[in-house]
């Protein structure tokens, strides 16, 4: 797991969303889900926290806040491209199945069934 | 039943097969890095089987060719958002160049547009001084010389502008050939497909062509439309025709009011192409956007504190007991600064034309020259209760649209971060597409939605975090 630097060995909130951001980016799933259990742990330690830290993490919020609407655009965009796949992947599911029923003149049986196969990967 | 020599040919001719197959394969290992090359997979024919007595015997399978395994809805998606990208891309590089020119520079000598600011206040402030003592010659020298700087500062903000709105409108205009040369190498390999590969994926063809119309993307705001025969026709994003099949539009230039305006068969598409995209749309943006609001806020402050100081100025009497022009049109007029006829412009002509440190009006209109009056009145126009560019005092103006900028500039930052961010991941689905079989495809997809999931688990936390922090101890704890 990488680290981030920070005060009391609580990573900084702008380092936090900054790398959110970077490993969306690049669909780093793997960063993503370490990033969701350091963000649980900080939420569980700042219940113990005192009134100082808490001051302190306010002024770590504000400076946080322009990073935070970049991390939310690109929340976004990576809803509107999951969009585009996930009607990308009915129109190939939907374009496979309908093949593997129609034989068009001149096509064989194995020639329509090629990709299916494929998919499988027992060929 | 088949002999042993039809099944030796069958095995002959399955391994005549997998040897083509192993050509396509080791193509697509040699063009691994080549830009846009699109794997390609080989394609098998089955053999008809031959009947013998009423038995059908197999005869084997051939390897046909290959075929190219692209997406199109994919690939339009990642060009709309390089669009986008390269649109964002270039105004923030225009806006970053207009921010700095409003920021004060660290450990300069000489004043510069940066320092607008803080000459409004010195030149407000230079009135104070002389209310305290109305007949010292060197107050007198300090309200012309701050005027000076601030009228310097504002009136090269101005020039530096027009010069950066010429060398946009240049980057423009220099764009124009990359897209002409683009459509024209389009429309050629349009008739190319069309006539070698009406049916079927052209391979190296189209991944030339998408390599082009990826280019043209970062370009101009374009749209696609698949015509018949593998064809492509290709629009602005306002339906202007660039290329149909095998013919290419020319878009030409002309100079429109002092800027490069862009036509395509005389139809000037300019606006179009600022809002369609690309960077040719960033870069028209700034210059017919940006650029001039920044110049119509600085004319606006340079027209309203000339004829707003002008105005006080020749409302009192000057240290030779000169009346101004106010009470009496046809006493002598003591401007400070030379009068704007019209907003427009004002930033560019604004200068100091009083060179009698005398003519400065401290006392009021018929009071002796140890009177203060009017120099109280004329430091009072930069004060809270004075209202006087667009209804905001001269240094609250400046202040706001200094605001205004660095906000649009970091909106477009913002932009062109999360653009960039979705260009990424659709390569990385393009790359992980391109050439794989479902189950790979299966697993990219996987991937993407984990990545998104994880993603909105961090966005929520944080959230919840940074709203418990600037509530200031109201805590919320999420397990």
């Amino acid at each position: 797991m990488q680290e981030i630097g920070g005060r009391h060995g609580h990573p900084k909130l702008k380092e936090l969303v900054v790398e959110a951001s970077r490993a969306l980016s690049r669909l780093d799933a793997d960063r993503l889900e370490e990033l969701a259990l350091s963000c649980q742990a900080l939420n569980r330690a700042l219940v113990h926290e005192d009134a100082e830290a808490h001051a302190m993490l306010a002024l770590e919020a504000k400076d946080a806040a322009g990073d935070m609407a970049v991390f939310a655009r690109v929340l976004e965009a990576t809803r509107a491209n999951l969009n585009v796949m996930n009607r990308l992947r009915e129109l190939r599911t939907g374009r496979l199945e309908y093949r593997e029923g129609r034989l068009e003149p001149g096509v064989s049986q194995a020639s329509a069934w090629r990709r299916t196969e494929s998919g499988h990967g027992d060929n | 039943m088949g002999t042993i020599s039809s099944a030796l040919s069958i095995m002959s001719q399955a391994l005549d097969a997998d040897q083509e197959a192993l050509n396509v394969v080791a193509n697509n290992v040699a063009n691994a890095n080549t830009p846009g090359y699109t794997e390609e997979t080989p394609d098998w024919q089955e053999n008809q089987p031959i009947s013998i007595n009423g038995v059908s015997y197999g005869q084997g399978v051939t390897e046909t060719g290959a075929t190219s395994e692209r997406d199109r809805v994919l690939e339009s998606r990642l060009d709309q958002q390089q669009q986008l990208a390269a649109s964002s891309g270039s105004r923030l590089t225009a806006l970053d160049t207009l921010q700095a020119l409003f920021t004060p520079a660290s450990g300069s000598s000489s004043s510069t547009a940066g320092d607008i600011g803080s000459d409004i206040t010195s030149f407000f402030n230079s009135f104070s001084s002389l209310e305290a003592n109305p007949t010292d010659n060197s107050l007198r020298q300090s309200v012309l010389s701050t005027a000076s700087t601030l009228a310097g500062d504002i009136s090269g903000a101005a020039a530096s502008l027009n010069s950066q709105r010429s060398a946009l409108d240049q980057e423009a205009a220099g764009t124009t050939s990359q897209v002409n040369a683009l459509t024209g190498a389009i429309a050629q390999l349009n008739q190319q497909i069309q006539t070698t590969s009406p049916d079927a994926d052209a391979g190296t063809l189209e991944d030339q062509r998408q390599e082009d119309l990826s280019q043209l993307s970062q370009l101009i705001g374009i749209n696609q439309i698949t015509t018949q025969n593998n064809g492509l026709e290709i629009t602005t994003t306002s339906g202007q025709l660039l290329v149909s099949e095998g013919t290419s539009y020319q878009l030409t230039t002309g100079m429109v009011n002092g800027v490069t305006d862009f036509f395509v068969n005389n139809t000037d598409i300019t606006a179009q192409l600022a809002s369609g995209g690309g960077s040719l749309g960033g870069y028209l943006t700034a210059r017919d956007t940006d650029i001039p609001s920044s110049l119509s806020s600085l004319d606006q402050l340079a027209y309203s504190i000339s004829t707003s100081v002008n105005k006080q100025n020749n409302a009192g009497t000057d240290y030779d007991g000169v009346e101004g022009n106010v009470a009496n049109s046809a006493n002598v007029a003591l401007n400070i600064f030379s009068e704007p006829t019209t907003v427009a412009g004002s930033a560019a002509s604004m200068s100091v034309v009083m060179t009698d440190p005398n003519q400065i009006a401290v006392a009021g209109a018929g009071d002796g020259t140890g009177d203060d009056t009017n120099a109280i009145a004329l430091a009072a126009l930069n004060s809270s209760t004075s209202t006087i560019v667009d209804g905001q005092t001269p240094i609250n103006y400046y202040s706001n649209f200094v605001t205004t900028l660095g906000s649009t500039v970091s909106s477009v930052q913002t932009e062109n971060t999360a653009q960039k961010a979705s260009v990424t991941q659709l390569q990385t689905q393009n790359d992980a597409l391109s050439g794989v079989n479902l189950n790979d495809e299966a697993s990219s997809m996987t991937t993407l939605e984990r990545s998104y999931q994880a993603a909105s688990q961090v966005f929520a936390m944080l959230n919840t975090i940074m709203a418990s922090a600037l509530n200031l101890g109201d805590q919320t704890a999420v397990s």
